[in-house]
């Protein structure tokens, strides 16, 4: 029997059910999967915690970070992967990687970085969701936390100033967005006609730099070249959210 | 030699993995960079878009995960930063600069596990990692005698660096190794590698 389970996340916005990457991961997995999650989103009446958002709780434990929660739900045999070989296996791990190392640090840039966007967008909407005085400390700490991750993982010799790091982590985010482009060609998901665990992480890394309106937009910009990519969120979106969209 | 050809392999081969590991290592690159100069300097012009993309995805696994581990082990575990790490790193300079180096790496690095999120792991968790990374890797090999069938390509070179550097490095414990081993094709792809490209130096550091 399986207790109940029930997740808690950042809230959504523009058609997105969460503008926040790894909560979407998580939602989206759970979707693929059947997994009965209770989303609640966090509001005025969180008293914050001391785990990263997203979080499960169940009756006896609480697991945080995306790939626990989906190794969680795997245990509790929700398995969206059940259906691919051993190689596709593998290389779900290897594109995940690719997704942490190469997307994800222009993805934390656009969102909690470049000024403009932080202070017009992403800082305002965070302050909004959560109770006083926490809005007016842990949207800063994120963004320090975004940063830090950027420097610490990327700002390393031969490339010493912020703006060269900022130069290389776009790059690399594009080179990135083309290769998934390419292996994702006319299918689809990655991996045959059902969605698994590699499509909900694409799909939690795309869809909010996809669809969220930002001053600064040149990643968009080069998503939304990317048709099929574009087509692959839509898609997800249609299919799997459309319903509880309204609770949005 | 040793600053020259890890300037040629970064090139090459993209970040260079044995130079975080200290002096006893950095001297391996030698052959390394005959490994990759034997095969051109574009190794993998002859695959086509996926497999590059499959290429550089599990490149990144290889940095993510072995990378990450190697220096959680070098520098988390206190039993290795005690007895091994800390000497060697900082065996270079004169007292006190050997410490205050030491210790300046080890906050460095663990500023970095933190901010990747590997901060709370144990060494149960991170050996854990490095048994999913190295089972991916070894289901993608399979059976075949390089990863992209018959061809190295700069993935090849990354796995069999790492790989043989976690195989022949000393630390105080050998679960690190011991994971490694437990994959029959990892291991025989790392012997075939060092048969072929480095027979000239003697008999091989592998048992």
């Amino acid at each position: 029997m399986a207790a109940p389970l029930e997740l808690s996340c950042w809230g959504g916005g523009w058609g997105l059910p969460s503008i926040h990457s790894e909560s979407l991961v998580v939602m989206a997995y759970a979707k693929f999967s059947g997994a009965p999650l209770k989303v609640s989103f966090i509001d005025n009446t969180w008293r914050g915690s001391r785990g990263d958002v997203p979080i499960l709780t169940t009756e006896d434990n609480t697991v945080s970070q995306p790939a626990k929660i989906l190794n969680f739900l795997r245990k509790q045999k929700y398995n969206a992967d059940y259906e691919l070989s051993a190689k596709q296996g593998a290389d779900t791990l290897a594109y995940i990687a690719l997704l942490e190392e190469k997307l994800l640090p222009a993805v934390l840039h656009t969102f909690w970085v470049e000024s403009d966007n932080y202070f017009t967008v992403t800082k305002p909407w965070f302050a909004s969701r959560i109770p006083f005085p926490l809005s007016l400390i842990l949207p800063g700490r994120m963004s320090r936390g975004a940063l830090n991750r950027i420097l610490l993982t990327r700002g390393e010799p031969p490339l010493y100033r912020v703006q060269e790091v900022e130069a290389q982590i776009y790059r690399d985010a594009k080179e990135c967005l083309n290769l998934l482009s390419n292996r994702l060609g006319t299918s689809q998901f990655f991996f045959g006609d059902t969605p698994s665990t590699l499509d909900a992480y694409v799909f939690g890394f795309l869809a909010p730099l996809y669809k969220v309106r930002f001053p600064k937009v040149q990643l968009q910009e080069h998503l939304k070249q990317l048709s099929n990519l574009c087509r692959f969120c839509d898609d997800i979106l249609d299919s799997y959210f459309r319903l509880s969209l309204g609770d949005g | 030699m040793s600053l020259v050809a890890e300037a040629f392999v970064s090139q090459i081969a993209g970040k260079v993995p044995f130079i975080h590991v200290g002096n006893q290592v950095v001297s391996e690159l030698g052959p390394i960079v005959q490994f990759v100069k034997a095969k051109g300097h574009s190794l993998s012009d002859g695959l086509d878009e996926v497999q590059k993309a499959e290429m550089k995805a599990y490149m990144e696994l290889v940095n993510n995960m072995l990378l990450t581990a190697e220096l959680y082990l070098q520098w988390c575990d206190e039993a290795t930063v005690g007895e091994i790490t800390h000497a060697r790193y900082g065996s270079p300079y004169p007292w006190p600069l050997n410490h205050i180096l030491a210790y300046q790496k080890q906050w460095e690095v663990k500023r970095k596990m933190k901010a990747i999120g590997w901060g709370n792991k144990t060494l149960d968790q991170v050996l854990e990692d490095v048994d999913q990374c190295c089972q991916a890797l070894s289901q993608r090999l399979g059976t075949q005698p390089y990863f992209f069938n018959k061809q190295p390509t700069e993935l090849d070179a990354l796995v069999f660096g790492h790989l043989y550097t976690i195989l022949t490095t000393q630390l105080t414990n050998d679960e690190l190794s011991e994971k490694v081993k437990n994959y029959s094709n990892l291991l025989a792809f790392c012997r075939r590698i060092e048969q072929h490209y480095f027979e000239d130096r003697g008999k091989g550091r592998l048992s």
